[in-house]
């Protein structure tokens, strides 16, 4: 086994221990709950635009990504 | 940039930049383990999605214990539908006996499997009119139907998800069974650690086969058959993993991605590294 192996059984080119390999601590919370309208929230699109989230979804289901980079 | 990675990376779907995680920390999700001296890595979220009805209600949720475990587009898909939506080339395997058909299925990521990446096997009954299967509990002497799904070391299985079963009381008895009929989805998350697919090293292997014993019995409302078990096996491509093309993440035989990040991750760098100067100022 890999020494870089974490506790999930998972590689990163990153040493074990640095806090990027962090897990979701225990009792913390993921946000907005099943049930609950999404908070709406407005953000600019890649080409600079403002985009307000239920306005721009309309009447469409919806699946919303966080993610933590693009470059990285 | 996000316009470049999108073209790159061929994302059909927006992009939308949470510039000092003012969304993530309304959400209530930025990654805590993470402190404002971590230089770029701060700001972060804890990954995930939230999939909504046309109200913009939350109707599934998918938060992992560790950000390495990503979910399957079709997986998001499935949940905002509210069904299982199988692709006709997805790696199969299957069995007809009367009316009833029996099909194993990999779901998800046009049917292969990667580090971390969740997707499904899909064991889909179709039942003739008339037929039902058994969910637990059931009477002794009577069969409830089970799944189980395994594979080569470092094939995560999760608990088989399965669909609401409904309550059937046969006439003259006093007992009140849980069956489904139609079309029955169980659908059983599977994801690969690194012991299967590392995202550092290369490939040990390129295929993964994946067995699935299904047992079941079958019955209408008069006369039951006799209870089936069944074996199956779906042998499925690994794949690598498309790292970014920055530095720490390139040279472990695994695919670089086709969009150059190392000029933005200069400028990340630099943006966050002024902000840093900041807060220290600010700091003391």
């Amino acid at each position: 086994m890999s020494l870089n192996r974490d506790k999930f059984g998972f590689d990163a080119p990153v040493r074990l221990g640095h806090p990027i390999r962090s897990g979701l601590p225990d009792g913390q919370s993921t946000g907005p709950e099943i049930g609950d309208r999404l908070p709406d929230f407005e953000l600019p699109n890649a080409s600079g635009a403002n985009i307000a989230f239920h306005a721009d979804r309309g009447t469409a289901k919806a699946a919303v990504l966080f993610y933590r980079s693009a470059v990285w | 940039m996000l316009a470049a990675f999108a073209e790159k990376q061929r994302i059909p779907f927006p992009l939308l930049s949470d510039i000092d995680s003012k969304v993530i920390r309304r959400y209530g999700i930025l990654n805590t383990q993470i402190e404002p001296d971590d230089g770029f890595f701060y700001g972060i979220p804890f990954p995930g999605v939230y999939v909504t009805d046309g109200d913009g209600c939350v109707v599934a949720k998918f938060f992992h214990d560790t950000y390495k475990i990503r979910d399957s587009a079709e997986l998001l898909i499935d949940a905002a539908l509210g069904r299982v939506t199988l692709a006709d080339d997805a790696p199969k395997a299957q069995s007809q006996s009367g009316e009833i058909k029996v099909s194993t299925v990999l779901h998800g990521g046009q049917g292969t499997l990667r580090q971390g990446i969740r997707r499904s096997i899909v064991v889909r009954f179709e039942l003739g009119d008339d037929l039902h299967i058994y969910g637990e509990p059931v009477p002794d002497g009577m069969v409830a139907t089970t799944v189980t799904v395994a594979g080569p070391p470092g094939l995560t299985v999760e608990q088989a998800i399965l669909p609401p079963t409904r309550p059937l009381t046969l006439a003259g008895m006093d007992v009140t069974l849980q069956v489904w009929s139609g079309t029955v989805d169980i659908v059983v998350p599977i994801y690969p650690t690194s012991e299967l697919a590392s995202e550092v090293r290369p490939l040990d292997d390129e295929s993964a086969t994946i067995e699935i014993a299904v047992r079941y019995q079958a019955c209408d409302s008069d006369t039951c058959l006799l209870p089936q078990s069944e074996c199956f096996t779906i042998t499925v491509p690994i794949d690598i993993t498309e790292v970014p093309a920055i530095d720490v993440h390139m040279g472990h035989g695994q695919r670089e991605g086709t969009y150059d990040g190392n000029p933005h991750f200069k400028r990340l760098i630099a943006r966050k590294s002024k902000k840093l100067e900041d807060w220290m100022k600010t700091d003391g």
